[in-house]
């Protein structure tokens, strides 16, 4: 509370400054929104990343055809450009593990969708526009039947004990967690 | 252990309750197996102030709002907020950075280690290790002479400035300033709906406020006084709580291998744990406690709090945190700076008698 003239004039000022501040964030609010724009970050980011998406499904729209077509032999060759053309690029990985799934490589396929996965987690993100999620939880369900029994059978063979960690790691982001 | 004591069953219901909310603010919308998470909400936050770009990891998480308002609402409420602060505030922002590191590296803080376990994570049992030996070590440090230094009484208005800054984050959180980044993918995007979440919060802040319970601090106590002390009985409440709603929400999945948000990188896990247990008795509690305490007035368990903000940003910026692929070296390099900090300043602030 204030005890002397001193004090009082602090609290005066303190209540100025305070109103001041609510009618500098009010006119704000209500401004020409120049400033807004500028200082809305998610807007930013948004469009960015709607872009980055729009970009990727023009770069790889070729393969994902070819895919569909069951060009497999295709779709790999057209990969591998890509892969030449943009090396960190977790998109290519992805679609190489979807083809690899659909010939029957279990193996290569779960390496493959580790890789992307690995370089982004969106692919197993059911709120992303890319999420693969459905596709990589059946080959990950897959690959624990197959691979876990015959890592069982097989106990030294090391090649099977990479390709059961590719499995858990799948395993593993598409149950979640925060990281 | 006396059962007619207060104290003992205001210890017994915040770990019963911090137990639950764990599991079912997960069953409402927060990420697997980090219902509650002090690292992983700091790393959010710092993420969402713009403290670092993982765009998987940004939001204002309203639980730690809520710890740190509730407690000073509860310290208000009972007369117990007090201004105090002074004993060495530099080790203690560097200590709040390397408790960061070591959350990082394991992947989660000492709480959401009791989830996982809770959850059937085994690979957290490498983690209750370190905790368990941290402590220990911390401990002995103790016995040997090794303290901080005493708080002083400030004057008012410093045990204020954290809980005015956690205002202020509610005010971000409410109104939501352009500036303020939330993910829409990743853990961050998965959240509680936020006026439970920060209802939660405040409920725990201030029940932990009134019991001082800690999960570090109940470690400390059970080698203490074995399982006699109240904060034993807290967790083994905490524990329980989590275990019962997890067999009973279908979220028990026992075993080492596809456990969520966790690696198998067991010694790294344990050396995580480790240096944030040794980091906490040397300090006085775990990070959740240290909100609790900066709630309270305690100007130095403040900085640590601002050394947690920092280094949340540092282990997402730098690549320090482990993934579920395993820890980076990076967060290797950045634990073992961690334990020569620890030791250095055991070493330099040891009060040896002659």
């Amino acid at each position: 509370m204030p005890k002397d003239a001193y004090d009082r004039s602090l609290w005066f000022l303190l209540a100025v400054t305070l109103a001041a501040l609510v009618l500098v964030l009010s006119g704000h609010e209500t401004g020409s929104g120049k400033n807004r724009a500028g200082l809305d970050k998610a807007l930013e980011r948004q469009m960015a990343y709607q872009a980055r998406v729009d970009l990727i499904r023009k770069l790889y729209g070729p393969a994902e055809s070819l895919l569909q077509a069951g060009d497999f032999q295709g779709a790999l060759f057209k990969l591998d450009e890509l892969a030449r053309q943009y090396p960190q690029e977790a998109h290519g990985s992805i679609l190489k593990g979807e083809i690899l799934s659909r010939m029957g490589a279990l193996e290569e396929a779960l390496a493959s969708y580790v890789e992307g996965v690995r370089l982004n987690g969106d692919y197993v993100d059911g709120k992303s526009p890319l999420s693969r999620r459905t596709e990589i939880q059946k080959v990950a369900d897959e690959g624990l039947r197959v691979i876990g029994s015959r890592s069982r059978a097989n106990p030294g063979n090391r090649s099977l004990a990479v390709a059961l960690n590719n499995v858990n790691y799948l395993r593993s982001r598409l149950a979640g967690g925060c990281e | 252990m006396n059962l007619r004591d207060k104290h003992l069953w205001e210890v017994v219901a915040t770990g019963l309750l911090l137990g639950a909310l764990g599991v079912l603010l997960s069953l409402w919308g927060n990420p697997e197996n980090s219902g509650i998470c002090v690292s992983c909400f700091m790393e959010n936050s710092a993420g969402a102030l713009g403290f670092h770009d993982n765009p998987r990891m940004q939001y204002l998480r309203p639980e730690l709002i809520g710890f740190v308002l509730g407690a000073a609402l509860s310290s208000l409420a009972f007369r117990e907020f007090r201004s105090r602060g002074g004993s060495a505030p530099l080790p203690r922002l560097v200590a709040g950075i390397f408790l960061m590191v070591g959350c990082g590296v394991f992947i989660g803080c000492p709480i959401k280690l009791f989830l996982r376990i809770a959850a059937g994570d085994l690979t957290a049992v490498a983690g209750i290790a370190g905790l368990v030996a941290g402590v220990w070590v911390g401990l002995k440090g103790l016995a040997s002479g090794v303290e901080l230094g005493a708080h002083s009484r400030e004057r008012e208005g410093s045990g204020f400035l954290v809980p005015a800054f956690f205002v202020l984050l509610l005010m971000f959180l409410v109104v939501r300033p352009g500036f303020i980044i939330f993910s829409d993918r990743g853990g961050a995007a998965e959240h509680a709906y936020w006026p439970i979440s920060l209802g939660a919060g405040l409920l725990l802040g201030a029940l932990a406020q009134r019991s001082r319970f800690c999960i570090t601090g109940g470690v400390r106590d059970t080698l203490l006084m074995g399982f006699r002390s109240y904060m034993f009985s807290g967790t083994a409440a905490f524990l329980t709580a989590a275990l019962v709603l997890n067999l009973a929400s279908g979220r028990f999945h026992p075993g080492l291998a596809g456990q969520p948000g966790a690696h198998t990188d067991h010694l790294w896990s344990f050396l995580g744990m480790g240096l944030v247990g040794w980091l906490a008795v040397v300090i006085g509690g775990c990070p959740f406690r240290q909100l609790v305490k900066a709630g309270e007035g305690d100007a130095d368990a403040g900085l640590v709090v601002i050394g947690m903000f920092i280094g949340s940003a540092l282990v997402q910026s730098w690549g320090i945190a482990a993934t579920t692929a395993g820890v980076p070296l990076v967060g290797k390099v950045a634990v073992l700076v961690g334990f020569v900090f620890i030791i250095a300043s055991n070493l330099m602030l040891r009060e040896r008698t002659a």
